[in-house]
């Protein structure tokens, strides 16, 4: 049985513009110690499916429908979306950790490091303000922070940007949760700090056996770091696998449009000859606004397979084409070969 | 050959740490610290590095939007730093820059005309009738239309904002423009196309371009040449085939190790490098990259590298230099030295741990 499973969630913002459904009926599982990558660009949905776990989504925001279920290693299951408040908090930063994009902003600048983390066990744990104390030591030395006795009573300002996030994910370890949701976790940082913090993070789900949920846009740190991964446009999974399967053969024409707009390495601009040639293939127009999502497939407008007037009349579901392997899209096995689209110019008026 | 469009040599600029009462300066961030290079027109020079690189201080100490402290910038063959007034102006019209932020970068409280035509109006270029026919064209080559100008940035996407801060450039017909980061700000399906668009106008209209990015995918599909810079100086430069093929220093091979790929076969082991970048107001002595480097020896505590030329291929690194020196000049027997010794330590740092 999966350590978190979320079914049909629907979280909407209730807007003076109407209603907003940003996650609309998104169902996902996160297997005891694995890593699931969440995909997408930004306004897909992806960071409020991970705030609607933890129920953090803020107003207007409202979870509409659907469960998320969280097992404990006995076989207990609890709905977080009907737990009571006071229960929930004992999940928040106990089962569940959080690691936030911007490390800045998730620390309190008035604070030290080892009260915040201190915090964080003292909260979920019967312990002294010495034995926390002990442990916000054990956790600094955990995420490899040199020096962690200095540390300790310094503040977040006096740390770079990839230490703080050290001490952001020591506190979301501090209390031994079965999962993390990790929210972007390295894209404001540098690549070569973006790879310490990812080889700490896999090093740590070894050593602890922690799932994680990690959302990111960077389809590369999805493969390098996640056994399975999930792709979001416009508030719903289109295509759902294990990492390895799905890098070696996308099926769904989005996954397959974003890894080929990326320059693979070797490529260069205008090398070849031909006007069109040695252009990036590129996904056209941009991603809808929850308002403006189109009927059918929400893809269809972009998609370089698109076959109308099919594609455009029901949203089609998610169906599995290989072993683990779901796509929503009725042609995934016989796409054909994708319509040049030209670059839609002057759309505006 | 033709003389290139724009020469840095030696450029340097120091932001001054005040301190105290009398805001007396008590120190420098050197944020550049003697970089030089020249691009030839028509041509593209990727700037590559890490946030406090000082990538962005070259970008706009070029255009003197930040003054330069020290070196010489010449463009078309005269001289950026002595040029003042009308002289300064008329340079500035033939060198523009897209910033990073297209949300920042674009006043909300101007309709686009009256950011299309405040450099048409500085400059003095056309009557009103040609302006609006400029402001025309350049919104028709970033793939908008005049119906643009009557709305504010707020009402466009971000992708449709860089473009609109692309037309701000390229409406005054300049040769050459800055990239700091363009694409960075957008989302994936939306950077190929705003990449497609720049490599377009280069075509079309000539233009040569400074790109500055920290992702080096889109810096070696977009740019001739790619400079690597770590703490304010350039360590390594060359032609884009050869730079990606052939690295040379050791902050490149790490930089390039650590980008996460989705080929596999790309998936080779990450050189993880140690530490952060240390302060531009306090250098390491020696070789800047020396605290940070698996490969650091005395001389690297102790000697700034020069450059080693090798087959235009410019790489500032004690090391580099003797393998290049043992390879008998051979840019790539050298570069794969590099590699297995980065290798050889990736490997020795995952057993110790």
């Amino acid at each position: 049985m999966p350590l978190l499973e979320i079914n049909n969630l629907v979280t909407a913002f209730h807007t003076p513009a109407g209603r907003v459904p940003a996650v609309d009926g998104v169902s996902l599982s996160v297997e005891r110690g694995k890593t699931l990558g969440l995909v997408g660009e930004s306004g897909c949905g992806k960071s409020v499916t991970a705030m609607s776990i933890l129920r953090l989504v803020a107003a207007p925001g409202v979870i509409e429908a659907g469960e998320i279920l969280l097992r404990d290693a006995s076989g207990g299951v609890l709905n977080l979306v009907t737990l009571p408040e006071p229960r929930l908090r004992e999940v928040r930063g106990g089962r569940i950790g959080m690691i936030f994009q911007e490390p800045m902003t998730s620390l309190n600048p008035v604070f030290t490091i080892g009260d915040q983390i201190a915090e964080a066990v003292l909260l979920h744990r019967d312990v002294s303000r010495a034995e926390a104390r002990g442990r916000a030591l054990e956790m600094l030395e955990l995420v490899r922070i040199a020096d962690p006795t200095r540390r300790l009573d310094e503040y977040p300002h006096q740390l770079s940007g990839g230490m703080r996030q050290r001490v952001v994910i020591a506190m979301a370890l501090a209390c031994e949760p079965d999962l993390i949701i990790a929210d972007e976790p390295t894209t404001a940082l540098d690549v070569t700090i973006q790879a310490q913090i990812l080889d700490l993070l896999a090093d740590l789900r070894q050593r602890l056996g922690t799932a994680i949920l990690l959302i990111t846009h960077d389809l590369g740190v999805v493969a390098e770091t996640c056994d399975d991964v999930a792709v979001m446009y416009a508030g719903r999974i289109v295509e759902q696998a294990p990492a390895a399967a799905l890098f070696a053969k996308p099926r769904h024409p989005y996954t397959i449009g974003l890894l080929a707009a990326r320059p693979e390495r070797g490529s260069r601009a205008g090398q070849k000859a031909g006007r069109a040639a040695g252009r990036l293939r590129t996904i056209p127009g941009m991603v809808p606004a929850p308002q403006y999502f189109p009927a059918g497939c929400r893809f269809h407008p972009r998609c370089a397979f698109a076959r109308l007037p099919e594609c455009a009349g029901e949203m089609p579901e998610l169906r599995e084409v290989a072993t683990g392997h779901f796509v929503r899209c009725p042609y995934a096995d016989a796409l054909g070969e994708p319509r040049r689209l030209d670059e839609p110019r002057g759309q505006i008026a | 050959m033709t003389s290139p469009l724009v020469e840095v040599a030696g450029l340097q600029t120091h932001f001054p740490v005040r301190k105290g009462l009398l805001r007396r300066a008590v120190g420098a961030v050197r944020a550049v610290d003697g970089v030089s290079f020249s691009i030839g027109k028509g041509r593209t020079l990727g700037l590559v590095g890490e946030s406090g690189c000082g990538k962005t201080t070259v970008g706009r100490s070029l255009l003197r939007l930040v003054e330069p402290t020290g070196g010489s910038v010449r463009f078309d063959g005269r001289d950026v730093r002595a040029a003042g007034g009308a002289e300064l102006r008329g340079l500035r019209r033939r060198m523009q820059i897209v910033f990073q932020d297209p949300y920042g970068s674009l006043n909300p409280r101007m309709k686009v005309r009256t950011i299309l035509e405040e450099g048409l109006i500085i400059h003095r270029l056309g009557t009103a009738a040609e302006r609006l026919e400029r402001m025309t064209r350049a919104l028709a080559r970033t793939g908008l239309t005049a119906a643009a100008l009557d709305r504010y940035p707020h009402e466009f996407s971000g992708g449709q904002r860089q473009r609109i801060a692309i037309a701000r450039a390229i409406v005054i017909e300049p040769d050459f423009l800055v990239l700091d980061e363009p694409i960075s700000a957008l989302d994936v399906s939306i950077q190929a196309q705003v990449v497609n668009l720049l490599v377009e106008l280069r075509e079309q209209l000539g233009l040569t371009y400074l790109f500055i990015s920290h992702d080096l995918s889109v810096v070696e599909y977009v740019s001739d040449d790619v400079a690597v810079m770590y703490l304010g100086l350039i360590v390594e430069r060359a032609p884009a085939e050869r730079l990606y093929a052939e690295p040379l220093h050791p902050y490149t091979l790490a930089l390039f190790s650590a980008v996460p790929s989705v080929e596999p076969d790309r998936r080779r082991r990450r050189i993880v490098l140690t530490g952060d970048v240390p302060s531009p107001a306090r250098p390491p002595a020696g070789c800047r990259f020396h605290p940070r480097c698996p490969l650091a020896e005395q001389v690297c505590r102790e000697a700034e590298p020069p450059a080693t030329m090798v087959d235009g291929h410019a790489v500032h690194c004690h090391v580099a230099a003797r393998e290049v020196e043992r390879a008998g000049g051979d840019a790539a027997v050298a570069a794969a030295c590099m590699a297995d010794l980065m290798a050889a330590t990736a490997a020795a740092s995952a057993t110790a741990t």
